[in-house]
């Protein structure tokens, strides 16, 4: 019977639920949107999309696995955006946006130190430091934006750092894929991995057989801050400009994206598609919702209630595989 | 073998946990090639003992010798290169990894390519599957199958296959045939003497003195975060081993003090 091979399937693979919530959801804003949502520029600019909140999604869903959580990753996106911005207006872009990537490092760093060191829930550290970040942010931009002057946006570096399009894609896309296939071999097949993981799974158990988790820990942070800030950097790339409020609330959404891909927020099952396949749901659900016209007051209200079905239809996808 | 220098020396080992007084004063020497039964009731310290050898705990006072040099940084990561494999009761395997992954977890066998470091699954998988069929485990358990599917008893023999798979010193072993069933149990017990026939000090912790009196060459009781009693099993024999614990080392303060 179909079902019984597809049950274990499904319990293998957490991440199959949210790959058909996607393809139901595809079929619906394709059909219901009159082709506005189903068109090759807009499909383009929701993997644009897809690709800043993904890279975002990924360093989250790194963290997840060691069992802890990384809220902070708006903010450390926001940071990224201007330190890119503002540095790239001065020297080239490719310098900047490794001051960028290194400021996310920093911030990782930090939060990483504070819940290694102290012991204390990463859901409360990072929850300080998504609002001294945001904090500084805002402070740094003093309610203006950073932008890059048209001058500044003509050479290869910028155009290379989601700064324009490549075969009809905005080049942060391929970033998204060169570092989600890198993510995913580190993840499967190198000693890194397999610690990462194991910290998750029982982070007791890791530490008996030898493993340092706090350093694991720490590096997941790091990772996750640098791709938070990388993130940040392709958005700016993208828009050439950011104010302080860059980022807000794709904290959320980054996390959702891992739920819903099926990351276990418990730690040790994590699946980077899934995180992926949730960025680009939560993606095409606000796209749908502007290409049809929804006003602006109910967008985050129907986004929350989608999203809200669509982790119910995930939930009983589950259940229904773990049944005998 | 009481004469050559012991393996492992424990001198005047204290650990607190805040105000729990886990480890009062412990000295004990083990020495290569010994087997030894460390018994006691529940919360007696033996189990804190062995996390003290096997590096996860640090002694909040007292020395540990290894080999006869000092042990500074307590850390499983340090105690496992050195050689000492620690089979854990609670702790050790992780349910959302395949047995080859938890097999190797901390030492992965690698394959460098352009010098990064790859999973050398192939190797992992061989020697894992092996120890599998060798304990026996179910015809359809494969060493890619996660842990969380095992019965108590086949997690125990992954991590015994483990311990002596590797090339070590030192085999702790606590409560090492919980969850087992007597076949299994034997097959552990022979284990167990073959590692110490082979010159490495095994330490075996139980609660059934009558079993370890059997195996080992010394018993060593705890009691109370204490060591209370600490006698070869020819001088003694388990009926009085079982009354020293049953009176809670009161027999041995007594002997002592004569």
């Amino acid at each position: 019977m179909a079902n019984s091979s597809a049950k274990p399937l499904i319990r293998r693979h957490a991440e199959i639920g949210i790959f058909l919530i996607g393809a139901v959801l595809i079929v619906i804003f394709a059909s219901t949107s009159d082709g506005r949502w189903a068109n090759l520029y807009n499909i383009g600019t929701i993997l644009q999309v897809t690709a800043t909140l993904g890279l975002m999604s990924l360093g989250v869903a790194l963290v997840i696995g060691t069992g802890e959580i990384d809220i902070s990753v708006g903010s450390t996106f926001g940071m990224g955006a201007l330190a890119y911005l503002w540095l790239a207006a001065q020297v080239d872009p490719a310098i900047a946006a490794v001051a960028a990537v290194l400021v996310g490092a920093a911030i990782g760093l930090f939060n990483g130190l504070l819940v290694t060191r102290t012991g204390t829930p990463s859901l409360i550290i990072t929850l300080g430091t998504l609002m001294i970040f945001r904090g500084i942010a805002i402070a740094l931009t003093e309610g203006f934006s950073f932008s890059i002057p048209y001058a500044a946006r003509k050479g290869w570096t910028y155009f290379v750092l989601g700064g324009g399009d490549f075969l009809g894609f905005n080049t942060a896309l391929y970033w998204l894929t060169t570092l989600t296939v890198i993510l995913l071999v580190a993840l499967k097949a190198t000693p890194f991995g397999n610690r990462l993981l194991a910290v998750g799974g029982s982070a007791e158990s890791a530490h008996s057989r030898g493993v340092r988790v706090d350093r694991i820990k720490l590096s997941a942070f790091v990772l996750c801050g640098m791709l938070a800030g990388f993130a940040g950097t392709l958005e700016a790339g993208k828009l050439g400009f950011a104010d302080g409020s860059m980022g807000r609330l794709m904290e959320l959404q980054a996390i959702a994206s891992c739920v819903l891909g099926g990351c276990l927020l418990a730690g040790g099952r994590i699946s980077l598609p899934g995180a992926l396949m949730g960025a680009f749901v939560l993606s095409s659900i606000q796209s749908y919702l502007v290409v049809t016209g929804v006003r602006p007051q109910w967008f985050i209200l129907v986004l929350g209630l989608i999203v809200v079905l669509a982790a119910y239809g995930d939930r009983s996808l589950r259940q229904w595989a773990l049944r005998k | 073998m009481a004469n050559s220098n012991p393996l492992i020396q424990v001198k005047n080992l204290d650990l607190h946990f805040g105000a729990f007084h886990a480890l009062k004063n412990v000295s004990v020497d083990f020495h290569a090639g010994e087997m030894i039964g460390l018994v006691g009731d529940n919360g007696a310290g033996k189990t804190t003992l062995i996390r003290v050898l096997c590096g996860i705990y640090a002694p909040t006072s007292g020395e540990v010798f290894f080999d006869g040099n000092k042990v500074e940084k307590f850390h499983p990561k340090l105690a496992i290169d050195q050689g000492i494999e620690t089979i854990q009761q609670s702790v050790g395997l992780c349910d959302n990894l395949s047995i080859a992954r938890n097999f190797y977890l901390g030492r992965e066998p690698v394959k460098r390519v352009l010098g990064i470091p790859f999973l050398d699954m192939g190797k992992m998988r061989e020697k894992s599957t092996r120890v599998i069929r060798q304990f026996g485990l179910r015809a359809n358990v494969s060493a890619d199958d996660e842990v969380e599917r095992l019965s108590g008893g086949e997690r125990q023999s992954v991590k015994i296959g483990r311990a002596v798979e590797f090339k070590n010193r030192v085999v702790i072993m606590d409560e090492p045939t919980n969850h087992l069933s007597v076949r299994e149990r034997e097959h552990v017990n022979e284990l167990a003497v073959q590692l110490k026939e082979q010159g490495l000090l095994v330490i075996y912790i139980t609660h059934d003195i009558f079993q370890v009196h059997k195996l080992a060459d010394r018993i060593v009781i705890m009691e109370n975060g204490e060591k209370v009693a600490d006698a070869t099993t020819d001088s003694m024999t388990a009926e009085e081993l079982e009354e020293v614990i049953r009176q809670g080392g009161r027999v041995v303060e007594k002997r002592e003090a004569v």
